[in-house]
């Protein structure tokens, strides 16, 4: 036996996997503290190497010096110490491993039987390292306790702690101001949590600050791998049902208050930045401010950096204000005025050399070891490219500067490099907008460079169009710029204009809400039913004007009725976190069968364009990008991108960063895309739009159900494991990063190739790792093929939904364009003349199939162009940079398309002159054409206002069926011939202010009585109180125009046969479109018997009821009969007397 | 106002240094370790630095002599065959082998330097 051990003990190695593994057996059971094969397992294996060569050394060095310890002097208590001193005594753990079972004979396992494996040296040196190891873990994790316990204690908001619970417990609101680095985001809702408050909300301004305040806070409170902190943005959340603390941007909290007036599900809310005075702020704080008043229960804290302060606190009648003062290291100012000579002037660039010379400056007067970044602000892109370029220069010839520009349209990946480190010796200079003001935080920066300026959305009510505009800063920007270079250390800021200008800043920014449209603003508050927008309390109320314009659009795009009331479609508008004009199209696009091009469509118009802009004039990226432009129309191309991205998903996975990359395309955006399409489409479905999902398991047998969920489990891990490295890995970045990044002018392929490829194959692609965990990539591609394989006329009428949904947004072409440039197109909206296609757009650079067809050129000469092929471009966006620009346009064909769309259509006598929303003068040479495309859109606008109103009606009363297949089937039909085959001569141009201005024939009090002579059965049509003539429908208002004739004028009968009855007699145009209105085929009859219960009930205005009682004067008595038959009677009388 | 707020969570500080945090159990036999024993009775909480619910992670114990409670930070006190504080520590410090002693000279030597 002992002749064995020692042979064993000579051929046991440690470094051979089986002699450990043979340990781990002792050691790292499955029921042991470590189990073998799980990190700690790993980490102890390393650890054990580093003891035992720590071992060795310590035995080389010889035995330490004699314990030579001085006797216990008399009347001193013994410790009782041992006498010898072994480092093993220090450590206060003991593990019970199969060894210790075995020796206490606990163990079933013969031990003694083990005839090779450790021997007992082996094991007992195994042992003493699993102690250390033990020993060292608890230290680690003590000292990272510790030192997150010093961090927190250090915060200057630490010694307010009590007095902030005090202050809570007292009183329903609080006001918290500190600056930046005081703690109080990350604090103040620890102090809650610790003080017993259970229910509390966070909300933020930014959904990035949501995820990694979660992250922070569920870390310093101990929680990180709990759920007591999460976080919930507009595409995930990490709420469980034990989440006590909630991170959540201020539109969701609303969209909560929206279905919940009474918030019970929150104890405490925090109101966190509220001077960064954003729209969805300011109004969430009148909200809450009424909600207070209900609720006497909540509590509410507004957190705000020292600006303004006072103006919180009144708006709460007096709140308490707690004020922490910041953590800021002192920061020298400079004020270096542009000398005149190099002030930009307003065509002109900018001029970079006040700029370089800071840069010489710093170089000059700090030598290049001691550290300290650069952050310059500029007012925008272009701005950043100059100066970007000009450093760059002296960078590449100093090899003291990376020069990294950051604003919001670069790639993500771009955006992140401005975290990296910088080698010794080189500083990093990043240009960058006022998203580095306060949205990204930025550490190690020593010197700003603030030239004071910033380009701000503003909204032009009068054009109906969004501007950017270059303005002066606010004192409080400036200040908050300056701040950024003493986050870390002493700082600089160079103020690149004179003290005088800074006094002359306006103390705070313009907020929000005095800048931009407020339509869904409005339209948000009349489904909280929050009264009369114009009453509402604001912190600062908008100016009302601002308010009536929103007001006024909502009305245009049927939101609100005339009373300014929700409309159903608005109702369900205002569900929907979306712009008013993409809502729309996503109502319209459920009732046809459009559903999934359009949640595509509807979700990459509601983020950023996936198209890079710096890869426009890359010639590759511009040929790969090809095949996906559609010269439909901008939403088109971003369909076929994303389908084209949804394939190759599916078919190589990852392989699709490359594919973005090769194109130009900000993969990050398409991602975007598919969460919000996914999201959209979970909206329809919750308000009964579409069909719930069928419930069947997804396909496949069993075994492929399982491996569906291994793989899901692999996913799962990768996404834990990559959140686990993901906050300790910053890069040191490259001398060359700038000027690689400059020469090729994007970020594909190029030098950086091989390091990129190789950076791939190392990390995981996370956000394809959460695109596998969140879609069906299989339901995905059969969405897309689907929407590929489109046909014309599903693409028609596609088109005509758009049109819908952004209508009143459209642009008519210019007449001269054809003689113009493709650079020179101009286009012309209602509100707004001489506007531009932005280049982006796919109009821009194929302006020719806007134009009129030469030769399709009427005889009228160049004044007057007839021809059936007039189109107009339905547009996203109107926003005014240097010149105003259109962007995301489609283009529709005129008159077909405002016939079905239009708020109102007014015509003449004859119907061959009508005027469009009382700018766009559309003239038809034939009065035989004219009758027959006006009362063909009449009746498709009347059966889609039916089915449309049936689906909204169902989706609220929660009708069984909704619109029936077959009906829908038709006016498909009917809309996609109307369409595409409608061949009819007409002229189209705008109309001049002075024609604008004599419209009208007016109100006429000889008019004879409409005499019960609807156009359509049921709906009353009256003369029309201002424009004269008589309304027929809502939109539409026959021989209204000033040139119109006599109503009833015989001269305008004509012998007309109808095609479905038998009816044969001299009509006016009006008369025979009520006939044709009321006239249907024989067979067709029965099916608006067959309609559910449900449509009909919902449709309020009976349109569906044929029938109305008529007192027929000649023959006195009450007659029920549809209108056509009331027509036929009266005519009979008429013959009769003649 | 309504507190649901579950049994209020005990919470260990450290009477030296005034560190404080919640702990979950206190013996020498922290739940769920099956095979650990700690030779000392300890404030426990679950370590929350590991995605691993079972382990655990010690704070602090009471001094061995003089009964205060300190958490194991190696400025409030030290674990040689029983927990001392390092008041109690520097009291006697005479009957702590040469090595400790040594240990500490040193670190008060650096935190010296440091604050001068
Ligand atoms: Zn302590
Ligand atoms: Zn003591």
């Amino acid at each position: 036996m002992d002749s064995d051990r020692r042979r064993d003990s000579r051929s046991w190695d440690w470094d051979s996997p089986q002699c450990r593994a043979q340990l781990d057996e002792v050691f790292f059971r499955r029921h042991d503290y470590i189990q073998a094969g799980s990190t700690e397992h790993r980490e102890f294996w390393a650890f054990f190497d580093r003891f035992q060569r720590f071992k060795t050394r310590k035995e080389m060095s010889g035995p330490g010096a004699k314990e030579d310890r001085k006797k216990t002097g008399s009347g001193k208590v013994d410790l009782g110490l041992p006498k010898e001193y072994d480092a093993r005594y220090r450590i206060n753990v003991s593990v019970c491993t199969l060894d210790v079972e075995e020796r206490l004979g606990k163990s079933e396992r013969r031990g003694s039987q083990r005839s090779s494996g450790p021997g007992s040296q082996e094991i007992s040196d195994c042992r003493l390292a699993l102690l250390h190891f033990l020993d060292f873990s608890q230290r680690q994790s003590f000292g990272k306790l510790a030192k997150l316990r010093r961090e927190q204690k250090n915060l200057p908001i630490f010694q307010y702690r009590d007095r902030i619970v005090e202050l809570v417990r007292q009183s329903p609101v609080v006001v918290v101001a500190g600056d930046t680095g005081c703690g109080k985001s990350t604090q103040v809702p620890q102090y809650l949590l610790a003080a017993g408050f259970n229910h509390i909300a966070c909300t933020q301004p930014r959904r990035i600050a949501c995820i990694s305040l979660a992250k922070r806070v569920s870390f310093e409170s101990l929680n990180q791998y709990g759920s007591k902190v999460g976080y919930q943005i507009r595409f995930e959340t990490t709420r469980t049902p034990v989440t006590k603390l909630l991170f959540l941007t201020e539109g969701l909290l609303l969209r909560q208050i929206q279905q919940d007036r009474s918030l019970a599900q929150y104890q405490v809310l925090i109101v966190d930045e509220v001077h960064e005075r954003h729209l969805h702020c300011d109004f969430l704080l009148g909200v809450l401010r009424s909600l207070l008043a209900e609720n006497p229960d909540l509590r509410l804290i507004l957190m705000s950096a020292t600006i303004n302060i006072k103006l919180f606190s009144d708006y709460f009648s007096r709140a308490p204000v707690l004020q922490v003062p910041g953590r800021l290291f002192p920061i020298q100012v400079i004020y270096q005025p542009i000398p005149p000579d190099e002030q930009p002037s307003r065509s002109e660039k900018l001029d970079p050399r006040p700029y370089l010379r800071i840069l010489q400056g710093i170089d000059q007067r700090y030598p290049p070891e001691e550290r300290g970044d650069l952050l310059m602000f500029l007012s925008g892109v272009a701005e950043i490219s100059t100066i970007q370029e000009a450093c760059q220069v002296l960078a590449t010839h100093t090899r003291r500067w990376i020069v990294l520009p950051l604003h919001s349209t670069l790639s993500l990946a771009q955006q992140d490099k401005v975290f990296d480190i910088s080698p010794p010796g080189v500083r990093k200079c990043i240009i960058s907008t006022n998203i580095a003001e306060t949205s990204v935080t930025i550490d190690g920066v020593r010197f700003v460079v603030d030239s004071g300026k910033v380009k701000e959305m503003s909204f032009d009510p009068k054009a109906k169009m969004q501007r950017l505009q270059e303005f002066w800063i606010s004192r409080a920007s400036s200040e908050q710029r300056k701040g950024r270079a003493g986050r870390t250390g002493p700082g600089v800021c160079y103020r690149l204009y004179a003290e005088s200008d800074y006094d002359a800043f306006a103390p705070y920014p313009v907020p929000e809400i005095h800048r931009v449209a407020l339509d869904s603003l409005i339209l948000q508050m009349k489904s909280m039913s929050l009264g009369d927008p114009l009453s509402f309390v604001f912190i600062d109320p908008p100016p009302a004007a601002s308010i009536q314009t929103a007001v006024t659009y909502l009305k245009e795009q049927g939101a609100l009725d005339s009373r300014s009331e929700l409309t159903s479609i608005g109702s369900l508008l205002a569900q929907l976190p979306v712009d008013v004009v993409i809502g729309k199209m996503l109502v319209l696009g459920s009732l046809f069968n459009l559903v999934d091009p359009v949640l595509t469509v509807a979700a990459a118009l509601s983020v950023q364009s996936p198209f890079l802009r710096s890869a426009q004039h890359n010639p590759d990226c511009t040929t790969a990008r090809q095949p996906l432009h559609s010269n439909h129309g901008d939403p088109f191309t971003l369909l076929n991108t994303f389908n084209a991205w949804v394939e190759v998903k599916g078919e190589r996975g990852g392989g699709s960063r490359k594919w973005c990359r090769r194109r130009g395309l900000e993969e990050q955006r398409l991602y975007e895309m598919v969460n919000l399409r996914r999201q959209f489409k979970e909206l329809l479905r919750s308000h009964g739009l579409l069909e719930p999902q069928s419930s069947a398991p997804s396909s496949g047998d069993r075994g492929q159900r399982r491996l569906r969920l291994t793989e899901r489990k692999k996913l799962h891990q990768m996404k834990r494991d990559h959140e686990q490295q993901e906050s300790s890995r910053r890069k040191v970045l490259r001398l060359e990063e700038g000027e690689e990044e400059f020469s090729s002018g994007s970020d594909t392929e190029g030098a950086g190739r091989g390091k990129k490829d190789n950076e791939a194959g190392q990390n995981v692609d996370i956000q394809e790792v959460k695109f596998k965990l969140r879609h069906n990539v299989s339901e995905l591609q059969e969405a897309a093929s689907v929407s590929q394989d489109m046909s014309s006329r599903q693409q028609s009428l596609l088109k005509l939904l758009l049109c819908r949904g952004l209508y009143p947004q459209l642009a008519l072409p210019d007449d001269h364009n054809s003689t113009r440039k493709d650079s020179e197109q101009v286009f012309h909206t209602r509100n707004k003349q001489g506007v531009v296609i932005h280049p982006t757009s796919v109009f821009a650079s194929d302006p020719e199939v806007l134009q009129v067809p030469e030769g399709d050129n009427g005889e009228m000469g160049p004044e007057r162009r007839d021809s059936s092929r007039h189109q107009l471009l339905a547009f996203v966006t109107l926003l005014e940079t240097n010149k105003p620009y259109l962007s995301n346009c489609v283009r529709v064909p005129a008159l077909q398309a405002l016939l079905l769309v239009a708020n109102s259509v007014d015509s003449n006598a004859d119907c061959t002159r009508l005027v469009v929303d009382s700018w766009l003068e559309l003239e038809l040479r034939v009065p035989e054409e004219a009758l027959k495309v006006l009362s063909t859109a009449l009746a498709l606008r009347g059966e889609w206002e039916r089915l449309l109103l049936a689906q909204l009606g169902q989706s609220t009363m929660g009708a069984e069926q909704g619109v029936s297949h077959k009906v829908l089937e038709k006016l498909s039909e009917g809309l996609v011939r109307f369409l595409l085959y409608t061949e009819i001569t007409y002229s189209l141009r705008r109309l001049t202010a002075f024609q604008t201005q004599n419209l009208y024939i007016g109100p006429r009090p000889q008019e004879p009585a409409p005499e019960g002579n609807p156009l359509f059965p049921g709906v009353e049509a009256k003369p029309d109180p201002i424009k004269g003539g008589l309304r027929v429908t809502s939109f539409f208002t026959y021989n209204c125009l000033a040139d119109s004739k006599d109503l009833y004028s015989e001269c305008l009968r004509t012998f007309w046969s109808c095609p479905n009855c038998d009816l044969y007699m001299p009509l006016t145009p009006l008369e025979r479109m009520q006939h044709e209105a009321s006239c249907r085929p024989a067979g067709e009859q029965q099916q608006s018997e067959e309609e559910p219960e449900g449509a009909k009930a919902a449709f309020s205005s009976s349109m569906s009821s044929l029938t109305r009682v008529y007192h027929c004067d000649v023959c006195d008595e009450d007659l029920t009969l549809t209108s056509t038959e009331i027509l036929k009677h009266k005519r009979q009388h008429m013959y009769s007397t003649k | 106002m309504e507190q649901t707020s579950e049994p209020r969570q005990k919470t260990f500080t450290c009477q030296l240094c005034g560190l404080s945090s919640p702990f979950t159990y206190y013996g020498q036999k922290p739940p769920n370790t099956r095979a650990i024993v700690l030779l000392e009775e300890c404030f426990v909480t679950q370590d929350p630095f590991s995605p691993d619910k079972e382990k655990f992670l010690v704070l602090g114990s009471t001094c061995s002599m003089c009964s205060l409670c300190v958490c194991v930070g190696s400025d409030c006190s030290l674990f040689y065959t029983k927990r001392f504080c390092m008041q109690c520590v520097n009291k006697h410090l005479e009957q702590f082998p040469n090595q400790i002693q040594a240990e500490l000279a040193k670190k008060k030597q650096s935190s010296k330097a440091a604050v001068s």
